[in-house]
């Protein structure tokens, strides 16, 4: 176990580095970063006067022992864009990015596992079929290709729902904006969350349903109902819990999917959180803002990965065994 | 030369085949591959079936801007799905634009599959250091959406370059991109199939008289393990297809001087509060179309290869 754990580590922090690599190439070699940051009228003086405060003049591998230092102690540059700190904007767009992300999967959990649960029970039924069949088309259509029929229904056509922004946001605390505590919050949400969370819905409804399937064959199911169990203690009690187990890490997983596709749907509804931030700034070649996320969307993989392969172990005995019995063969 | 090969030993010739027996006996297959070929022959054909040439800015109207589908504009032309904001014809743009997202698509998973093949049979083949190497690479990089990827990429290379060798260069940088977020697939794949040929006797007979490693792995190995090749490569289109649609829509795949589907797509949703629907729809709905063919075709093309996954 604790071999596991060191080995995951292992690989979260190599990713980190190769990040935080990545990133430091592109601060140092992409453009000039004096000439960014003095005025045309620099004398040269000036500009060695910056390459030394910068501590451009030291050796490169000393350059980025200091870059991640700063990583490490949150300071990240400035934008070229915003002229402030690229760490104050990172964590003022987190905030949206993250309430959209959480909604999107509620919503594609709290309607995926009902769903799947139901065709899986009702495995004949037309209902179950046309389900099925729609899940099918749900795949193919792209993320932002459901956001805009989504926006030309209920904004255009309909008026009922915002189509972009917000809506009214509340600070709470320092540093974290929510528009959860207002109306019109709550109504800009609905179309963006729902668009994210769409495909990972039919994505966790089939997988639900799979599974049951697999679970409602197994000898302790038909046992329970020789027993003369009522239909309800087994559908809930007995299958859907051993089912649950592999839907979890799917959620998981799906997490840093979400976070990706978040891009694409902030870009549809001019969403302001950091995937509409992070294309402006490709857009406008801001490099400390691209580098900077680069580290951030790194740490925040290797993070899920490490929770959701932590949580497998802790949940399902079978992997420790296997972990271990492979370490024993090779 | 191989076909030729086959027949003199008296083999059943490719079309007696079970993957065709299946395949006509299948009624979902052959509809998706009419489709699909429909879509390919009509993008490919776009420069004689389209009524304007959507590259040339001479066809564009402006008097002609945004029409709905089935209008004739001022200048007496007839659009059957209407035109965009700078009055170009839309079937004619959108015919474009799938050959530009079916180019981009199959190019990026052609290089992916080079990549990935190569990679796969040097590294099962040879094992080692090199292989540690490249299958830890390959796992730290699957832990990261395909998408996200192909937009870090493509956008840092954006702003590494300046924008005049950016514009001329964009499509290659595109393919090259989505390549490097769907290698890892192919190379897993062979590598695992790889794995278990070399223990073969075909392959220690090939060793034993001293036929070279490149020549075992170019001719012995490599023939036995294209079909699950095959079968990742049809299903990666339509993902490819869509990634290049999305990184477009999104604003950093194919400049918006030459349209695909996705930067049409983008085009339209700048005017969807207008009412103009059809501007994002058409391309939109023409996308779908393609991927949902390309999807059922890979579908049944990999129960067709691999019976044992049939009931999975």
């Amino acid at each position: 176990m604790a071999t596991f754990v060191l080995q995951r580590l292992s690989q979260a922090l190599f990713v980190l580095l190769a990040a935080a690599l990545a990133s430091f190439v592109l601060l140092r070699y992409v453009g000039d970063p004096v000439n960014n940051m003095v005025g045309q009228a620099a004398s040269l003086a000036d500009r060695e006067a910056m390459r030394h405060a910068l501590g451009l003049d030291q050796p490169v591998i000393l350059q980025f022992a200091q870059l991640l230092r700063d990583v490490a102690t949150g300071d990240l540059g400035v934008s070229y864009r915003f002229g402030i700190p690229v760490s104050k904007l990172l964590m003022e767009r987190l905030p949206a990015t993250l309430e959209l992300s959480v909604c999107a999967m509620l919503i594609a959990t709290l309607l995926g596992v009902p769903l799947g649960v139901w065709t899986a029970l009702h495995r004949h039924s037309v209902v179950s079929h046309i389900v099925l069949a729609a899940s099918l088309i749900g795949v193919a259509l792209p993320t932002f290709l459901i956001g805009i029929i989504l926006i030309l229904v209920f904004s255009v056509w309909l008026g009922w729902l915002p189509s972009f922004g917000r809506g009214t946001t509340v600070a709470l605390g320092h540093s974290w904006t929510t528009g959860l505590l207002t109306v019109s919050g709550l109504k800009a949400l609905v179309l963006p969350s729902l668009t994210l969370g769409l495909f990972q819905m039919t994505l966790i409804m089939r997988l639900v349903r799979a599974e049951m399937l697999e679970v409602l064959r197994t000898d302790y199911i038909k046992f329970a109902r020789a027993r003369g169990l009522p239909e309800a203690t087994i559908n809930y009690d007995h299958a859907l819990r051993n089912t649950l187990i592999p839907v979890i890490t799917v959620i998981g997983l799906q997490f840093g999917n979400i976070f990706a596709f978040s891009i694409v749907v902030e870009t549809v509804f001019q969403w302001p959180g950091l995937g509409l931030l992070v294309i402006q700034s490709i857009q406008f070649a801001d490099v400390p803002l691209l580098a900077s996320y680069l580290v951030l969307i790194a740490m925040g993989f290797a993070l899920i990965n490490l929770a959701v392969d932590l949580l497998y172990v802790a949940i399902d005995p079978r992997v420790r065994a296997d972990t271990m019995l492979a370490r024993t063969a090779s | 030369m191989s076909l030729q090969a086959t027949t003199q030993r008296g083999a059943p010739r490719w079309w007696e085949g079970d993957l065709v027996h299946d395949f006509i006996r299948s009624p979902l297959a052959l509809v998706a591959a009419a489709s699909t070929l429909l879509i390919v022959a009509a993008a490919m054909g776009a420069g004689l079936i389209a009524p304007y040439d959507s590259n040339d800015p001479a066809s564009a109207n402006v008097i002609d801007a945004r029409l709905p589908p089935g209008s004739s504009g001022m200048t007496g032309n007839y659009y059957l799905l209407g035109t965009d904001p700078q009055g170009r014809d839309m079937l004619s743009a959108i015919l474009f634009g799938t050959r530009m997202s079916l180019m981009v698509g199959a190019s990026s998973v052609l290089l992916a599959a080079l990549i990935g093949i190569v990679l796969g049979l040097v590294c099962g083949y040879f094992r080692g250091l090199l292989d540690a190497v490249i299958m830890r690479i390959a796992d730290v990089q699957l832990s990261f959406p395909a998408i996200l990827i192909a937009l870090l990429i493509d956008g840092i290379t954006r702003t590494v370059v300046d924008r005049a060798t950016h514009d001329r260069l964009a499509i290659p940088v595109l393919v090259v991109a989505i390549a490097a977020s769907f290698w890892v697939q192919y190379a897993r794949t062979v590598r695992g199939l790889v794995l278990v040929e070399r223990g073969k006797e075909y392959v220690l007979a090939a060793m034993v008289t001293g036929v070279s490693p490149l020549r075992i792995i170019a001719s012995h190995i490599r023939p036995n393990v294209m079909g699950s090749v095959l079968v990742i490569a049809t299903i990666n289109l339509a993902l490819a297809i869509l990634t290049e649609a999305t990184l477009s829509f999104v604003g950093v795949g194919v400049p918006p001087t030459q349209p695909s589907l996705g930067s049409l797509v983008r085009i339209g949703n700048e005017f969807l509060f207008s009412g103009d629907w059809w501007i994002s729809i058409g391309p939109g709905a023409m996308l779908v179309a393609l991927c949902l063919s390309v999807n059922l075709l890979a579908d049944w093309l990999r129960d067709a290869l691999n019976p044992r996954l049939s009931n999975g």
